[in-house]
């Protein structure tokens, strides 16, 4: 459907626009002792006429103009239509001028179809006109649609990045933490305070680090181990932890708080639910320019397994997929009693200049 | 305080603080004795059928089995509960849809005072607790991936597929997995709503079958057909269970 078609108001502005063309040809063509005569003749046939020049936006749409299709390549199309609409005008207006004369009522406009060439050369050049604007339409319609779209995909970036970081602070966490400190309060104030500066400290860095790109490897790792602190804490002499990362890979880089939701989901989906616990082993190496980094631990081989990983592991997926595309992976292998996740980016030190 | 008036409880979560917490605002209340501390559900089921607490401290996340199985295995031996939560809307849900009480972590003394003056009253009264009707809340009609038995203080964790079939046998259904036979103390038609949509089949009044498990249908005498298992068991088959059977194969 044609855009001013489907809009009533904008239709009335078209319609409105063509009325000055309308004057301008009563004045130009009419007599002075006939205004009425030219008016009951032009301003039907302008509005008609109006209605015609619409059909330019579909000719428009067949004929587009960019790089690939020259202007002069359409123009023979727009030759043969402009004179289509020419000869359409004539035909009209024959038509027209036998109806009002059969009416009866006083009025000549055989006068202006004695002149069919003029009528020829205004509709086939009004036509052009429409042509010339119809395609500016298309141009900045699909300028704006475009822009459109950056907008919508930078919104929906936005909001991915915001699921992404309340993800991050689990409420099952923050309580349970919380919670803890309310027990250490009484039984050993000390351990209180602790647990309260461990728990500020890994807020503040994760409201920090929400907003940066990306962080070192090595200050990444500082900051899940003091999430892995607070959980000592809770979970005692359950929780033990292995870090390891080589040197050439604590310098290099990845997006800020990629591992948290790793390494949360190893805690209360793995260790958590195992009587006696186990380790959380994370390491990171570089292999071939990829900068590889495992989460993995033991799991209880007893408690059904999911069928699709959780939230916080898509979340990752989507963000490693979104940063790096193709080259940016996370591998999950659910085994027996292991739990296993895999992080691959390319190997960077220094933030490459983005290219947005 | 007299010993008449004296209740005994039993405090059950996986982080020795949060016990340690409970431990310190019983300081307060003389009546209350503890009688035990346990750190997982199986300990939880062990002692509660063991010493037979009036009172439950209950944690809902643990591992192995959370508050919900504990209160599934233990069933007639529950005493008056107070559920402890940190967060977990599946659970909050079951509480407010039953008027349940619990405890959100962190609590303080005085909430924890309300809930205990609230449990003492259920304990006079004997108002026992809608177990049935939280679970089913809770599970929101899910099947279950396992079948959770007590026998005795053991806890027998069955996983679904295991299972061969089950038999009716009065209040009990027997079930049969892995070479072995299980009794729980529930209905045939529960555990047939339970094992939904996981290959189960109700094949007889008495029976539901493991449908994986059937090796041939034979016709005995006066048109009644029996099912052959892979381990030869001959299970009777109902005219109804039959076309059930027909449907699926």
């Amino acid at each position: 459907m044609h855009p001013i078609l489907a809009n009533a108001s904008k239709l009335g502005m078209y319609l409105l626009a063509y009325l000055p063309i309308g004057i301008v040809l009563v004045i130009g063509l009419g007599h002075r002792d006939a205004w009425g005569t030219a008016a009951a003749f032009f301003l039907p046939l302008t509005m008609l006429y109006a209605f015609i020049g619409l059909s330019a936006y579909y000719l428009c749409l067949a004929f587009p103009i960019d790089s690939d299709h020259p202007l002069w390549r359409a123009m023979p199309a727009h030759m043969c239509a402009a004179a289509s609409v020419g000869a359409l005008c004539v035909g009209a207006a024959w038509l027209w001028a036998a109806v009002l004369e059969s009416l009866n009522i006083g009025l000549q406009p055989q006068v202006f179809v004695e002149q069919p060439w003029v009528l020829f050369v205004v509709g086939a050049v009004l036509f052009w006109l429409a042509i010339a604007l119809h395609y500016v339409m298309i141009a900045s319609s699909a300028s704006q649609r475009s822009e459109q779209r950056a907008l919508e995909s930078g919104l929906l970036a936005r909001e991915a990045e915001l699921k992404a970081l309340r993800a991050q602070i689990d409420p099952h966490f923050l309580f349970n933490s919380l919670n803890s400190i309310s027990a250490l309060t009484g039984s050993d104030p000390s351990a209180a305070r602790k647990m309260c500066l461990l728990l500020a400290d890994f807020l503040r860095d994760t409201l920090r680090l929400g907003a940066t790109q990306r962080i070192s490897v090595n200050e990444e790792l500082s900051v899940v181990q003091r999430y892995l602190a607070i959980e000592q804490v809770r979970l005692g002499p359950r929780l033990t932890v292995n870090c390891t990362a080589s040197e050439p890979a604590r310098a290099g880089l990845v997006p800020a708080l990629i591992l948290q939701p790793l390494v949360e989901n190893a805690v209360l989906h793995g260790i958590a639910h195992l009587l006696d616990g186990g380790t959380v082993t994370i390491n990171a190496e570089c292999r071939n320019g990829a900068l590889q980094i495992r989460v993995s631990n033991p799991s209880d081989q007893a408690r059904p397994r999911r069928k699709r990983p959780g939230l916080g592991l898509l979340l990752v997926r989507q963000r490693l997929q979104s940063e790096y595309g193709t080259a940016g992976q996370l591998h999950i292998r659910d085994e027996q009693h292991e739990f296993v996740a895999d992080v691959s980016i390319p190997f960077a030190t220094t933030e490459e200049p983005s290219n947005e | 305080m007299n010993e008449a008036n004296q209740l005994t409880a039993i405090v059950v979560d996986d982080e020795a603080h949060a016990r340690a917490l409970i431990r310190e605002y019983l300081m307060q209340h003389a009546d209350i004795k503890v009688l035990a501390e346990c750190s997982n559900g199986f300990e939880a089921v062990k002692a509660a059928g063991d010493l037979k607490p009036d009172l439950l401290f209950l944690d809902i996340q643990m591992p192995k089995l959370d508050g919900f199985e504990v209160l599934d295995l233990i069933g007639h031996d529950a005493a008056s509960v107070i559920f402890t939560t940190a967060y977990d809307e599946y659970a909050l849900r079951a509480f407010n849809v039953h008027a349940v009480d619990y405890l959100l972590k962190p609590f303080g003394a005085e909430r924890f005072d309300e809930a205990l003056e609230l449990a003492r009253i259920r304990i006079r009264t004997r108002d026992a607790l809608p177990i049935r009707e939280l679970l089913d809340t809770h599970r929101e009609g899910a099947a279950i991936d396992r079948v959770l038995i007590r026998d005795r203080s053991n806890v027998h964790v069955i996983p679904v597929e295991q299972i061969d079939y089950v038999e009716a046998q009065d209040d009990y259904v027997s079930i049969r997995a892995a070479g072995r036979s299980y009794l729980k103390e529930q209905t045939l038609g529960e555990l047939e709503v339970q094992l939904a949509g996981k290959g189960f089949l109700r094949i007889h009044r008495r029976y539901i079958l493991n449908v994986s498990r059937l090796a041939k249908i034979e016709l005995s005498e006066k048109d009644s057909r029996i099912a052959i298992l892979n381990d030869k068991t001959q299970l009777p088959i109902s005219r109804s269970g039959y076309s059930k059977l027909r449907g699926l194969l």
